[in-house]
């Protein structure tokens, strides 16, 4: 692997743009690829990774890594995957690349976009480096590492003080067979000043086979700023993911999180949230919705640092055939977090006997005004509730969806925006 | 219409129906009375076609082997149970529900399927009859319904689904008198020539708002005298107990 690494690494030198191949960004690059050769994909043996082996996931799903293959007619992309009668702004990964950046909805002087392959204004990106380092810490996760390493794309958003957008913004993630790579990684850093509002909305797409699709996001929110994020795994795909999210929360800033996986054979979702400031919150809904042997995990982290801090989690799954879901949910209360608000609930159907679920709750609390609570739940669907909707004239298999999108449903009652809840619903196939 | 000769069903290996006869006919409205554990839910359940017991004899529904046909083969076929406990099914709205299963039944019987504007109309209607506010059809199905709420959306489920033959599996329980009244209101305006009930029940009182032809005493799953409405009266005077 590490000589594979080696070569791949010089492609990658030889491709960037000029901005970054400063000798300093060089030598950060290769001390965090260093890091990951000496720990590789994380296996079992590490706590955080313990329901979700992921070097042997991608042992018996990939059978070479080419690591960094670099060539420009991969950023093309279908047409037909693009939203249709939902205005919004638009940034367009197509393996692992920048193929386009659109925010023609918005106040051109509010905003600042960066993609280091196109930008040539160094000030600039200095400029932004000083909000978000360049390169994340990565704290022993040797897949941040890799990212620090090898990432290629990486585009960055300021949000000026008081803008709020006008549009949401959707960031595609395509890959398709036109891909070189076996291994994509990306980052995108997002600034939002002072009493801004932005909702994203992450759509996954993908058509290539057996990809390792490694993303960083970076998200800072000024005081009193509205972060509504949105991530949507639905179609059915062979590829294994990494989707980190670092929040990082100022005073009355608000956080909201809603994760839809479905559609990959394995992913992870990370989502670190750090509540700095006195009275932000943070909320995290998500499904998993599972068959064949698919295999997803959602993990938490919610760092409750200030006082007056708000928390709420819940995850609802749904496993069938072979699958295993994963939720790993810790809230962190320090001592100075007095009057924490923090809640965590996940609930799961097991349809199958074959399915495995895991949930793994940590409280780990200093402070001791606080309130905290988490629960889990796992169960088949209700015999009796099938009978009884069956008796009504549907069968087997009209109840059973009618029963499995009731208990879903709640969940998507939790999107705040009307517009973007019935979007979502359409997507991902549920009824009201 | 309906046929049951020699029912015996077993759950759990405890015997429950032990030979039971019945015979109601199109048009009749029956009552079966009986004490607590003497079958009167089980036989409900048989006939409707819930699983998990073991069964013996013979039920015929319009001359065919009722205990040959699924859940909702019955339900297509006209039967309709009104449940003693009305499940609460989270996330489900009641209209989209109630229509998703009127058009299961159209459909089964080669009939067009009702849009979303032909069904309300339906079911606001049949509301207005049976004197029930429209707004528990926009809720989620028996979500946070009282007991009597979860009753009378039962009495609208089976107005709209108009069914042949029904099953009021106690459904008097736990009524207050203005519930049983809207209660025995729904089920008298559904009474015709052509359609038969099955009314299950401990108490003689419902009995007073619904006037059946035919008054059946089950105990320990036998039925073990049939009568007209003066039976019932008799039970209430003397307890189930003289009949032991």
């Amino acid at each position: 692997m590490e000589e594979q690494l080696k070569r791949n690494f010089n492609n990658l030198i030889n491709n960037l743009p000029e901005t970054d191949v400063g000798k300093e960004s060089i030598k950060a690059r290769k001390i965090y690829l260093k890091e990951f050769i000496k720990k590789g994909f994380p296996n079992k043996r590490i706590e955080d990774w313990k329901f979700s082996d992921l070097n042997q996931i991608i042992s018996s799903n990939v059978e070479e890594i080419k690591f960094f293959d670099y060539d420009q007619t991969q950023t093309k992309f279908d047409q037909s995957k693009i939203i249709k009668n939902f205005k919004h702004n638009k940034i367009i990964f197509v393996n692992g690349l920048v193929s386009k950046i659109d925010f023609s909805y918005e106040e051109k002087a509010k905003i600042e976009v960066l993609n280091n392959l196109t930008e040539e204004n160094t000030k600039k990106i200095g400029r932004l480096r000083s909000i978000h380092p360049e390169f994340t810490y990565s704290d022993e996760n040797p897949l941040i590492s890799l990212n620090n390493g090898l990432k290629f794309s990486h585009v960055k958003l300021n949000v000026k003080k008081n803008y709020k957008f006008k549009k949401p913004l959707i960031i595609y993630n395509f890959t398709n067979q036109e891909i070189n790579s076996t291994v994509v990684n990306l980052r995108f850093d997002l600034r939002l000043q002072e009493k801004s509002a932005l909702k994203i909305i992450n759509l996954f797409n993908d058509d290539s086979d057996n990809s390792i699709v490694n993303i960083n996001h970076q998200y800072r929110l000024g005081k009193g700023a509205i972060l509504k994020n949105y991530k949507i795994d639905h179609k059915e795909n062979s590829n294994i993911k990494y989707f980190y999210n670092n929040i990082d929360l100022d005073d009355d800033s608000v956080s909201e999180n809603f994760v839809f996986s479905k559609g990959s054979k394995f992913i992870k979702h990370e989502i670190n949230c750090d509540l700095r400031g006195e009275y932000s919150s943070a909320f995290v809904n998500g499904i998993i919705n599972l068959k064949n042997s698919q295999h997803h995990e959602i993990k938490t982290n919610i760092n409750h640092l200030r006082r007056d801090t708000k928390s709420y989690q819940l995850i609802k799954s749904v496993l069938d055939e072979n699958s295993k879901g994963v939720y790993q949910g810790k809230i962190f209360v320090n001592q100075h977090a007095q009057k924490t608000d923090g809640y965590q609930l996940s609930r799961t159907l097991l349809l199958n006997e074959n399915t495995e679920f895991d949930a793994k709750p940590e409280l780990e609390i200093y402070a001791d005004d606080v309130k905290c609570s988490h629960g889990s739940t796992s169960g088949n669907l209700d015999e009796n509730s099938i009978f009884y909707l069956m008796s009504r004239g549907l069968n087997y298999q009209q109840s059973r969806e009618l029963l499995i999108n009731g208990f879903l449903l709640d969940i998507i009652e939790k999107i705040t925006d009307l517009e973007i809840k019935d979007l979502i619903k359409n997507i991902i196939k549920i009824k009201e | 219409m309906l046929k049951i000769e020699n029912l015996k069903a077993k759950i759990d290996e405890r015997h429950v129906l032990r030979g039971l006869n019945l015979e109601i006919k199109t048009g009749e409205l029956h009552a079966i009375m009986g004490p607590n554990g003497s079958g009167k839910s089980t036989l409900s359940n048989v006939l409707s076609g819930k699983k998990g017991y073991e069964i013996s004899g013979r039920i015929t529904y319009e001359n065919q082997n009722l205990l040959e046909l699924g859940i909702e083969e019955r339900a297509h076929k006209g039967i309709f149970l009104a449940f003693q406990y009305p499940l609460e099914i989270p996330g489900v709205n009641t209209n989209i529900f109630l229509k998703s299963a009127l058009n299961a039944i159209k459909k089964s019987k080669g009939e067009k399927e009702l849009d979303a504007i032909e069904f309300l109309k339906i079911v606001k209607e049949k509301a207005l009859k049976l004197n029930l506010g429209e707004e528990m059809l926009s809720r989620q199905l028996n979500v946070g319904f009282s007991g009597g709420e979860k009753k009378k959306n039962e009495i609208l489920q089976m107005s709209v689904l108009n069914p042949k033959f029904s099953i009021l599996d106690e459904t008097d329980s736990g009524l207050d008198i203005d519930a049983l009244r809207i209660v025995s209101d729904g089920v008298n305006s559904l009474r015709n020539k052509k359609n038969s009930f099955l009314i299950i029940t401990h108490y003689q009182r419902l009995l007073n708002y619904i006037k059946p032809d035919f008054v059946h005493v089950l105990i320990n799953g036998k039925i073990i005298k049939s009568g007209g409405p003066e039976l019932a009266i008799e039970l209430e005077k003397k307890g189930y107990e003289s009949f032991n």
